[in-house]
């Protein structure tokens, strides 16, 4: 139990910059999630915490204690890799056992280790197994039982679920969930999947370009991004971005779309804004609904739709249509449209909606 | 609103043209016309004068006796009675065995530190396996260039390192020739060694490595948990290729020693060519070379057999 604290980092590869500049305090027991598209550092940043690349620039603290200098296996860390990283000559038991007998723990006690973290993975009947008699699933079981047998400080993940099957990601995912709830260890977590970045964090950090986007706790960054680059990373499908521009009008404020003028909720901050500036007005598929009522709802803007692509889901159907030119995509129930080429009028719900600066993208 | 595009569908390609009857003829057996070059070249080259060989170990093939007589197994009787055999197989093991065992040590070693990436890395690497390409001829006349007396500049330069006057017969005196002809070989064949078990080396995956050091696992550990296991069917590989070529140890001796002095030197190979080429016994030359296949076949059954055993990670 660790917290981790890092201050001005950097890595470079030559002239390669992976990491530029990382600020990061982890609290004790909470579990964080970086996350980004590949190439942006997260996966760097993972190992220079474990030891396994040496920072060019910059301190790591883990418990207070500085550990820059420190071999990785002095840091009191575990890792999990994405290609499991098992011994293949040795069985399940010695996999997970073999951490705690290199390091002199009599055997008795490495037994009694060993029979707790399969009790806890629930793969005790595959003890006697080796590696290549066990599915992805299980592997990956067998590397979290051998970083939770050490019952290290920190447990660090690169990428675990990568390799697994979607069903099989969502039940693993589910239970590194459940295992952080039981353990309650400090978790630092590297994806490049937004499903699990937010279904698993305490705090999201959100890296591009060797830098820190934006961090939090996944709602806020899903409901307040900071950016188009944050607000198209999370949320699935994506946010629509559509450009428009800034009409202010004493206390009101609305964003021109060519042909619509949407009107922006009032009593939203527009801090810095001007009037005529050209914006990006964000809207996540949740956030549009087929209209019911006679009229729009306060803070709602109606739109006749004609609806070009229909991708139902079951549960839900994903409609894309175009407004002032850009497409648009709206989740609706399974059986409010039937097919393309349908109008229906749409709610916009502008109380939720994002707007950014089009030219720096960031939120205004 | 765009008009969605339209994706045209293909025409449908139809059934497969009809063929005649020879196309048809021609189509089925074209495979065979294919392989037949093959086929006639291994027949000819290899089939033919192995059969032939062991038509003649039977027979009495000499160029001045007229006629092939039939003599049964007279020409294998003479080979295993034969002391001079009977030493050059006994040479052969031994000589191959502990050439092999020390260019496999050393190949490993080097191997291992090469591994790491370091400045200078590549011309050293390129330096190492230069051996490799050089004839084994010329190899054996370098060392003996090297080791002779009195010009080689070894007894000299042992002469100068221990203060005291050394004249060591390295080509004539017993045990030194041995050792000679040792060196000769682990000097050529060591890079092999190396080459293939850093190959070996670098296919081990490093996130095995940067598991075990998270889990303070230390380096001579990780040699046994890892490196090892995953290096074995490389290291099996590579002393199967080796000691096959050893016992057929031929060229070195030919140069270096001569195979003297008298016999001392004779490998089997050796023994064969002299019996075969030099005396002119062909058939018993040749009964001798089908139990030297024999025993050669017992070897590499033993390591092939190990070697198609050991299972993939």
């Amino acid at each position: 139990m660790a917290e981790v604290r890092i201050t001005g980092l950097h890595k470079r590869y030559g002239a390669f910059h992976a990491v530029r500049g990382i600020d990061l305090d982890i609290r004790d027991g909470e579990f964080t999630v970086l996350v980004g598209p590949s190439g942006c550092g997260k996966s760097t940043l993972l190992r220079t915490i474990a030891g396994l690349e040496e920072s060019s620039e910059g301190t790591i603290e883990i418990g207070g204690e500085v550990v820059n200098d420190f071999r990785p296996r002095d840091r009191d860390v575990a890792m999990v890799f994405q290609d499991y990283a098992l011994y293949p000559h040795m069985n399940v038991a010695k996999n997970i056992g073999f951490g705690l007998k290199a390091r002199k723990m009599p055997k008795p006690e490495v037994d009694a280790r060993v029979a707790e973290a399969a009790r806890m993975l629930g793969i005790t009947p595959l003890l006697g197994r080796f590696p290549r008699q066990l599915s992805g699933g299980q592997r990956q079981r067998v590397a979290i039982g051998r970083a939770i047998v050490r019952n290290p400080r920190i447990f660090l993940f690169d990428e675990p679920l990568s390799n697994l099957d979607a069903q099989l990601r969502d039940e693993m995912r589910g239970e590194i969930k459940r295992l952080h709830q039981d353990i309650a260890t400090t978790m630092i977590y590297v994806t490049h999947d937004q499903i699990e970045a937010m279904t698993l964090a305490d705090r999201i950090v959100l890296m591009r370009d060797g830098m820190i986007e934006q961090q939090g706790a996944p709602l806020d960054l899903f409901e307040r991004p900071a950016s188009t680059f944050v607000a198209g990373f999370l949320g699935s499908p994506r946010m629509s971005f559509l450009p428009g521009t800034l009409t202010l009008d004493g206390s009101a404020a609305a964003i021109r779309l060519s042909e619509a003028l949407l009107p922006v909720a009032p009593g939203r901050s527009l801090n810095g804004a001007i009037d005529g500036q050209a914006v990006l007005l964000g809207l996540r598929p949740e956030h549009l609904t087929r209209a019911h009522a006679a009229t729009p709802a306060q803070g709602t803007f109606r739109y006749d739709a004609t609806i070009d692509l229909l991708q139902p889901t079951g549960s839900r159907s994903y409609a894309t249509f175009r407004l002032a030119g850009a497409p648009v995509m709206a989740e609706l129930q399974a059986h409010d449209v039937s097919r393309p080429g349908e109008r229906l009028p749409i709610d916009i719900n502008m109380n939720r909606a994002s707007i950014f600066d089009a030219k720096t993208e960031r939120a205004i | 609103m765009q008009p969605t595009a339209t994706i045209s569908r293909l025409k449908a390609a139809g059934a497969p043209p009809r063929l005649s009857g020879f196309a048809q003829w021609a189509d089925r057996h074209f495979k065979w016309l294919l392989v037949a070059p093959a086929v006639l070249l291994i027949l000819a080259l290899s089939v033919y004068p192995l059969l032939f060989s062991l038509v003649v170990s039977f027979i009495n093939y000499d160029f001045q006796v007229p006629g092939h007589a039939f003599v049964g197994l007279k020409n294998f009787e003479r080979v295993v009675f034969d002391p001079v055999a009977r030493w050059s197989l006994w040479l052969t093991a031994w000589l191959s065995g502990i050439s092999v065992a020390i260019e496999f040590v050393l190949g490993l070693l080097v191997a291992l530190t090469m591994v790491r990436s370091f400045p200078g890395r590549g011309v050293i690497m390129s330096i190492l396996i230069v051996p490799l390409f050089i004839s084994p001829v010329i190899v054996g006349q370098a060392w003996t260039l090297l080791l002779q007396r009195p010009f080689g500049p070894t007894n000299y330069i042992l002469t100068q390192l221990l203060g005291q006057e050394v004249t060591i017969g390295w080509m004539t005196e017993s045990p030194w020739l041995y050792f000679s002809l040792i060196i000769a070989d682990v000097w050529q064949w060591t890079p092999f060694m190396f080459v293939i078990l850093l190959a070996g080396l670098t296919a081990i995956p490093p996130n095995l490595y940067e598991a075990a050091e998270l889990d303070g696992v230390n380096a001579w550990q990780a040699f046994w948990a890892i490196t090892l296991p995953h290096l074995a069917p490389m290291m099996l590989l590579a002393l199967t290729f080796r000691l096959l070529d050893a016992i057929r140890m031929f060229d070195t001796i030919f140069i270096m020693t001569g195979g003297g002095p008298g016999t001392r030197t004779y490998t089997a190979s050796y023994y064969l060519y002299t019996v075969g080429f030099t005396q002119f016994h062909l058939s018993q030359a040749t009964a001798g070379s089908w139990l030297f296949l024999i025993f050669t076949a017992l070897v590499v059954m033993l390591l092939v057999r190990r070697l198609l055993k050991t299972e993939p990670v």
